[in-house]
């Protein structure tokens, strides 16, 4: 760890200034709790040490928002707010897919460019590269309504909004 | 009226004392509604002790194991309208284990007996399964109004009973706001039966099955005095506009889901149904609104006052050609979504806000460092709103200056309720602790009754709050202080201090024995996660009689370190139902 993790940092108590010693244990906490998982015998107080493992946001009492309110926001919908969204891919006779998350992507292009390495193919979209033979591949998307559609019709931010999963598909199929 | 009887003879002293009936009395006490008044009026002298007891129709208790429901009847024999308060404020954010107490049963089984005329129950925090419900409808041939407010222990079972029980002739409200309840389907609404009409409330909003709509739009329909309307989620926008339809006299309303696909013929029925409902005052819901379809509300909104997005994660711009629609805006709740820039919309478009909540929408992202609102907006909303006295500010950074200016702006604040949501978090440009920031709060704002301090804070807080605070009844703080010292401050300085919730706090056995002459005066005392231990609570106990010490055992805790401990004062005595990791000390 290299970081030395003496006992005047970490046994806090009411004598100490907590305010400052928390303030610099917090930068420290990431390194205290790998300490903890290694099981050295350090003593922090209960604050810092129940705070820095995660039973916290499991247990989720802190921020103090009624639960209601907490699973509302866990379920939001709002696209805006998510950091991510995986979605199933296959590839026609493969019978193990993968995931992927769009939301890391910008565009069409980038999608493409990622699947591309995932699956060591190329995929083609059929209004940018013509005319197509029978052995390339297209990409596919099941929406909403559960009809599967070629990708790259709809501006990118709409299609977030309504795909569910991926297939690529030999096109002869289309 | 003593003093005119100064210079009489005993014998008409007498007379004149005995010719004031207590009829009359009663009938002028009558008038006087609130609680604490009809405590002062009890005081006075036995005959208006007496006179206040058989008058009093509304009882009103804070906590309910402060008195036991014998207690409660045999000193009020009218009362019609009951309002129980039972978990401690922290179990809404489960501090407190399940099966902690708080259950209303044998409230229920005494009242049948002594108030079998009882009309209302409001309950908060309090726990209620299915088969008291149903005990509850089937017992009281008068009952009118159900209020259930962070409750749980039930299922929509329990509501099928109150429903298909209740005398069809007098329920008026039934108010089902954010429990923990077992949703087991919406048939509960299909029981109400056919000739039932007297709903005036209706408020399902926490509800998440499915209903039976068509149930739902007939009992709209029928129910011409509904004044209150609270759908869940699973209500479309085209079946809203179906119940509007019905109900152009709503004065409030919480819609379902607002996003759907809407053809124009259908968009334009929900603006003129929206158009209809001149007499809102209260608007929320609106989960999944778009900028799509809020125009179509912007009719309804010309009399609000209170405006709820906090389910609705509207951006800055959408909440910014809102606003303006409604002139009238008195409370509103919103979240961090509208950032900085939609609270400065606020500042520019709500001169009459009083009220401001602001949650957030990704609580339990620790790392988040764009998005969410900020000091700034803070300052922003208090430069255009200078009426605010009510605020509730969720934010991950916050600095003493930028307070310092809201308070400057708005110095009426009767609840100051600021939430850093990173904890120990230092003012976001000096790095300096937050002391000054609350330091002005209570030094400016004299009126203020509720406060809760948040970020990194020292001793030197409290020994604000404790020297200015001389208003102050209802205190939370988390992760704050230096030592004793400053819970110490507090309860010396603190005269009408009720409420004091304190969580992760490095206050031990001195700061609690300090209060020892404090708690009697306070309805409790929560202290969780603190240095307090079962020796200091035993002294407590001991020192004090009439007072609860106590002290809720976890799992694999160290035995004499007391996690947490709950103080109140009570005339019924220990608890008699208390679970086995509830020590009564």
């Amino acid at each position: 760890m290299g970081r030395s993790t003496n006992s005047s940092s970490s046994s806090i108590d009411s004598s100490n200034h907590p305010s400052l010693s928390c303030a610099s244990s917090l930068q420290t906490k990431k390194d205290l709790s790998t300490d903890l998982r290694l099981g050295l015998n350090i003593s922090t107080s209960s604050e810092i040490d129940n705070f820095s493992n995660n039973s916290r946001e499991q247990s989720s009492d802190w921020p103090p928002l009624k639960p209601l309110l907490r699973s509302t926001l866990a379920e939001k919908g709002s696209n805006r707010q998510r950091t991510s969204y995986f979605v199933k891919v296959y590839m026609e006779g493969v019978p193990i897919g993968r995931k992927l998350d769009l939301f890391a992507h910008n565009d069409y292009d980038g999608l493409v460019r990622t699947l591309g390495q995932m699956f060591r193919t190329t995929i083609l979209c059929p209004d940018i590269d013509g005319v197509l033979s029978d052995n390339d591949h297209v990409l596919t998307y099941e929406d909403k309504e559960g009809d599967w559609m070629m990708v790259g019709d709809v501006p990118w931010e709409m299609f977030l909004t309504t795909v569910k999963r991926l297939k690529i598909t030999r096109a002869d199929k289309c | 009226m003593a003093s005119k009887r100064q210079k009489d003879s005993p014998e008409e002293e007498k007379k004149q004392a005995s010719s004031f009936p207590d009829e009359v009395l009663e009938c002028v006490l009558g008038f006087v509604k609130s609680h604490r008044d009809r405590s002062s009026v009890s005081l006075v002298c036995k005959d208006w002790y007496n006179a206040e007891r058989w008058s009093r129709t509304h009882v009103f208790i804070g906590n309910c194991y402060s008195v036991s429901p014998e207690i409660l009847v045999r000193r009020f024999p009218n009362i019609r309208s009951v309002t129980l308060k039972g978990k401690p404020r922290f179990s809404d954010f489960n501090l407190v284990p399940l099966n902690w107490g708080a259950d209303i049963h044998a409230w229920l089984v005494v009242f049948a007996s002594a108030y079998s005329f009882l009309e209302e129950l409001r309950l908060k925090r309090m726990t209620i399964t299915d088969e008291s419900l149903e005990f509850l409808a089937k017992s009281f041939p008068n009952f009118k109004a159900l209020s259930l407010v962070s409750c749980d222990g039930f299922s929509t079972d329990g509501l099928k009973a109150i429903v298909a029980h209740c005398n069809y002739r007098n329920l008026t409200e039934l108010d089902i706001l954010e429990n923990g309840i077992d949703d087991l389907g919406g048939s509960w609404l299909s029981c109400f039966p056919e000739n039932f009409t007297s709903l005036e409330v209706l408020n399902f909003a926490s509800l998440n099955s499915e209903v039976n709509f068509d149930a739902l739009e007939r009992l709209v329909a029928r129910c011409k005095s509904l004044k209150v309307l609270k759908v869940n989620k699973n209500v479309t926008l085209e079946q809203l506009q179906r119940l509007l339809v019905h109900t152009s006299q709503l004065t409030e309303l919480g819609t379902g889901s607002f996003s759907q696909e809407l053809t124009l013929r259908e968009y334009s029925e929900l603006e003129s149904a929206f158009s209809n409902c001149k007499n809102l005052y209260t608007l929320s819901g609106l989960s999944e609104a778009t900028s799509l379809y809020l125009p179509a509300l912007y009719p309804a909104c010309v009399n609000l006052t209170f405006l709820n997005l906090s389910d609705a994660a509207l951006q800055s711009a959408e909440l910014a050609k809102l606003l303006p629609h409604c002139p009238h805006l008195r409370r509103l709740w919103v979240l961090d979504t509208v950032e900085d820039k939609g609270l400065e919309a606020v500042g520019s478009s709500c001169p009459l806000l009083e009220e401001l909540r602001v949650f957030p929408a990704e609580p339990f992202e620790q790392d988040v460092v764009i998005g969410g609102v900020t000091e700034s907006g803070f300052v922003a909303v208090s430069q255009g709103c200078r009426k605010l006295h009510y605020v509730l500010y969720f934010c991950r950074r916050m600095t003493n200056s930028a307070v310092a200016a809201v308070v400057k702006n708005c110095p009426d604040f009767t609840h100051f309720r600021l939430c850093i949501m990173n904890p120990w978090e230092p003012d976001y440009l000096t790095k300096e602790p937050m002391d000054e920031a609350f330091g002005v709060v209570v030094k400016t704002c004299t009126k203020l009754q509720r406060l809760a301090v948040s970020g990194l804070l020292t001793d030197l807080t409290f020994e604000y709050i404790g020297k200015y605070a001389k208003n102050l009844e209802t205190l939370s703080v988390a992760f704050a202080g230096s030592s004793d010292r400053g819970m110490q401050c507090v309860l010396a300085g603190c005269p009408k201090l009720r409420k004091l919730e304190i969580r992760d706090c490095p206050f031990g056995n001195a700061a609690l024995l300090s209060g020892l002459e404090r708690y009697e005066s306070m309805r409790s005392l929560w202290m969780s996660a603190c240095h307090v231990t079962m020796n200091g609570c035993r002294l407590l106990a001991r020192e004090m009689p009439r007072l609860n010490v106590e002290v809720i055992k976890e799992d694999g805790s160290d035995d004499t370190h007391a996690e947490k401990v709950y103080v109140y004062r009570s005339v019924a005595g220990p608890r008699r139902d208390a679970p086995p990791f509830v020590l009564t000390l």
